[in-house]
């Protein structure tokens, strides 16, 4: 039994979405077998408006206990760190999370807007946003380095544009069954059970990326690493492993992966040439590599099995 | 009876954090404010940006809406590049716009709309067990059915764009994906699925064939009497308990309807042009002054900024002429002076005029007798806004409507997919103007792209949310969802759920809370659910 709070600060409601069509639990199951008591939540909650405000006040005065806070969307600091481009229930929302993360047990922050800033904290960042405890790779963010929550922990990041639904309900259901001792967090405070293999891990172009065959929009097969700038070789994620809404992947259907667990998504901060195309070196080498490899190991690697005459591509049939 | 002013703060978040203002007197609403709260400031951060820039960033806009942003830039691009769309890049788009329109439906109406019937406002009505049986939140019979089910249509979403939401795969010259004979065969097992767990079973009570067999109101008044059955689906509750509860008598709006139209036929818009637009839409677009039809042209919008929290800008530009947005300070719903600025949106105008968009705009132009024959033609609200006019009720009813037109759609376009066929031809990128519409689950949206020296010069968007919760203009003429709430009956000042319930009829996805202020003390009265 666990008593949740969602708030949504500079959000698109996306994780909203993804979080409503989790299937292993379900939301519904998630209340009714789970044992998750949401306090409120801006889209289903049955608390609402001024009840809203006094539940908020009675959490921060200890009356109520709050022992997640789910926080989606970044933190609006503009204009002048002043907070009122996004105004909550009478009063700038980032001064409501200050006060609410002091009593909370546990603060998780879903998606890319909440944890690092996302696409709102793009330059020029009109609205002044950050992340919880990052903006873009460096820590700090809104809460400060320092911040632990009164469970222990530092914010527990889940990232991603949006956040996988299976990635959000099990870190929901591990707090509440007493199992957050097994979430171990890496250096961007995600848990590592998601967040360690690459996007590339079970993606079915993987031979085709050892072959070094290359794909493309509209046809079948190939990577998608050389010419449309996909980032599953260097992108930590589960999206191979626990499919989105129990089908696919962007690289199963041929869509480049954009990185978007990583801090710097949307990466090279969509400069000229750098969406849908991969960043090159010297005009042929991708700027950046699988991770872990050395850029001249690679290149060594590729510019070999290029000429290699026995490399042939193997391509699904669309028939 | 004095006049009393209440402060609905949060109404919720999912619309851009909508507060309303009304101002109460005698019982009614005599002027009301709607305040956009939330500053992102997307269209700036596109500025100098990667042409391709709109593809990823603006489905953030909305997550609910993000499919159909994805439409719109790709889109827009299309026109702006001068782009060649196979037909299985057309089929493959408007199948991906249809399944997220699908998804929203149930999701919509059990999740945002349904519960507030379930407020004991209604407890007196012979029908109120029944709803709160089937619709109370979570624990409704049919809410967890619904809410479930709306999971399934965005599965299809994701065997051709990997997930929803937040694809990208739109683009401009056709679609990433080249499904294979298993995509296709899963997409038509799972809307079968949702044919089967939901619509036909919970929602209908009959056939799909059956339900849209309706074309008058009095086909549909009859139909909810044919059977048990089809009386007691949840559109037949709807029906029933919607009139029975007086839905039909409050809501009004504007009275006038605006829609940019959706899916652009496979072998009719293989040249993407503005001008060719129109005519290659399946559901079409148009202007609906509330007597005539008017064509639909995108020159003919303009926004006003007098009540927005923007300066440095002239009123009633058109898009492409506009500024991209400089914010200025901005106060909270009970601190704004609304004579001067007070909402982050902009207020839109066609012709001059403030509109409605969302469903039933769409559906009134189905009703357009001069739609061609690739287009819909489906005389139904075209009866039923004679006979009943707009209301909360109308809306919904507008909105629920579509579902099993969608799934036909969806189903006969699966098919329609040629394997042998491209879907994508790559485009030559050049500078240029480009224009994208498409109708998300609530309405006309649109995107303006001007593109210079290889990078974005100006990028506008407009939202359906910003056609309905729009402020006043230019001229202090009132925005929709304002106006809609003029007159409203609040039955009892203690418990104005009237509010609430004209705000999510136009499909806002909020909850709120009213605090009552006496007009003259400022103390507040009372504390309320909606
Ligand atoms: S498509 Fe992307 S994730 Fe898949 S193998 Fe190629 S680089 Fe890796
Ligand atoms: S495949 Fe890449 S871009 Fe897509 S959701 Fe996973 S991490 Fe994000």
């Amino acid at each position: 039994m666990a008593n949740v709070l969602w708030l949504q600060g500079g959000a698109c409601s996306g994780n909203t979405m993804s979080f409503l069509n989790a299937e292993e639990p379900t939301v519904v199951e998630l209340i009714t077998d789970f044992g998750l008591n949401i306090l409120w939540h801006p889209t289903t909650g049955l608390q609402i408006g001024d009840q809203v405000q006094d539940l908020l006040k009675d959490i921060i005065s200890g009356k109520v206990q709050m022992d997640i806070l789910v926080y989606e969307g970044s933190i609006i600091q503009g204009p002048d760190n002043t907070g009122t481009m996004n105004f909550f229930a009478d009063r700038p929302m980032m001064d409501w999370v200050k006060d609410l993360s002091k009593v909370a047990g546990y603060v998780v922050a879903i998606g890319d807007c909440a944890t690092w800033g996302g696409i709102n904290a793009v330059a020029p960042n009109p609205s002044e946003s950050t992340g919880l405890q990052f903006l873009k790779k460096n820590k700090g963010g809104f809460l400060g380095a320092d911040y632990v929550s009164k469970g222990g922990l530092p914010v527990i990041n889940i990232p991603g544009c949006p956040a996988h639904p299976d990635w959000i309900t099990q870190i929901l259901v591990a707090i509440s069954v007493g199992r957050i001792g097994d979430v171990l967090i890496d250096d961007y405070h995600r848990p590592k059970t998601f967040f360690t293999n690459f996007v590339q891990d079970g993606c079915t172009n993987v031979t085709n990326f050892a072959q070094k065959v290359d794909g493309g929009f509209g046809r079948r097969g190939g990577c998608l690493f050389y010419e449309v700038g996909c980032r599953g070789p260097m992108t930590r994620a589960s999206c191979n492993n626990i499919l989105w809404n129990r089908q696919s992947s962007k690289t199963r259907s041929n869509h480049p992966c954009l990185g978007c667990t990583e801090p710097g998504f949307p990466h090279h901060d969509l400069k000229k040439g750098s969406v849908f195309n991969t960043m090159k070196y010297l005009g042929t080498f991708p700027k950046e590599v699988p991770e872990g490899r050395t850029k001249l190991a690679y290149y060594m690697e590729a510019g070999f099995q290029k000429v290699m005459p026995t490399n042939k591509p193997i391509t699904e049939t669309s028939k | 009876m004095s006049i009393t002013e209440l402060n609905i703060s949060p109404v919720g978040r999912v619309e851009g954090d909508l507060d309303v203002k009304v101002y109460i007197d005698n019982g009614k609403v005599t002027r009301a404010h709607t305040q956009a709260a939330m500053f992102r400031g997307f269209e700036k951060i596109m500025e100098g940006k990667d042409p391709q820039s709109g593809l990823i960033v603006t489905p953030r806009i909305c997550g609910i809406c993000g499919g159909s942003h994805l439409y719109c830039a790709s889109s827009a691009l299309d026109t702006a590049w001068g782009t060649k769309l196979t037909p299985n890049a057309l089929l493959l788009r408007a199948i991906g716009q249809a399944s997220e329109t699908l998804q929203s439906i149930p999701r919509w109406f059990y999740a945002i709309f349904a519960t507030d019937l379930a407020n004991k406002k209604y407890a007196d009505k012979p029908l109120y067990k029944e709803v709160v049986k089937r619709w109370s939140a979570y624990v409704g019979e049919t809410f967890q059915v619904g809410l479930t089910a709306s999971g399934l249509p965005v599965q299809i979403y994701a065997l051709f764009g990997g997930q929803w939401p937040h694809s990208s795969y739109m683009v401009p010259g056709g679609v990433m994906c080249a499904p294979t004979l298993k995509d296709i065969t899963r997409a038509h097992a799972i809307l079968t699925q949702f044919k089967n767990d939901w619509l036909e079973p919970v929602w209908l009570g009959c056939s799909i064939e059956r339900y849209m067999e309706i074309k008058t109101w009095d086909d549909m008044l009859d139909w909810v009497d044919e059977n048990e059955s089809q009386k007691n689906s949840d559109l037949g509750l709807l029906i029933r308990a919607g009139i029975e509860f007086g839905l039909d008598k409050f809501g009004q709006g504007v009275g006038k309807f605006l829609a940019t139209g959706t899916y652009l036929h496979k072998d009719m818009y293989n040249n993407p042009t503005i001008e060719g637009r129109n005519a290659a839409l399946i559901s079409s677009s148009g202007f609906f002054d509330g007597e005539n039809y008017h064509e639909f042209d995108h020159m003919k919008i303009s926004e006003h900024v007098k009540h927005s929290w923007y300066k440095d800008q002239e009123d009633g530009l058109h898009p492409w002429d506009e500024p991209l947005p400089t914010p200025t300070k901005s106060q909270t719903l009970h601190d704004s002076n609304f004579d001067e600025k007070y909402s982050w949106s902009k207020a839109p105008r066609y012709d001059g005029h403030a509109a409605e968009a969302g469903p039933l705009a769409r559906v009134i132009m189905n009703a357009n007798p001069a739609n061609k024959d690739h287009q819909i033609q489906d005389p139904l609200f075209g009866d039923i806004m004679k006979k009943l006019g707009p209301s909360v009720f109308t809306r919904v009813l507008a909105r629920v409507h579509e579902a099993p037109r969608i799934y036909k759609f969806i189903e006969q376009w699966l098919s329609e997919i040629d394997l042998d066929g491209e879907f994508y031809i790559k485009p030559v990128e050049k500078d240029g103007k480009g224009f994208g519409a498409t109708e998300a689950a609530r309405g006309a949206l649109a995107h303006w792209i001007e593109i210079k020296d290889g990078v974005i010069k100006n990028y506008q968007v407009m939202a359906p949310t910003t056609w309905n919760v729009g402020p006043q203009d230019g001229d202090d003429n009132p925005g929709p969802i304002e106006t809609a709430l003029l007159g409203t009956s609040i039955e009892d000042p203690s418990d104005p759920v009237e509010v609430g319930i004209v705000a999510r009829s136009f499909d806002s996805c909020l909850v709120c809370t009213v605090h009552a202020h006496d007009a003259e003390s400022g103390v507040e009265l009372s504390r309320f659910k909606l």
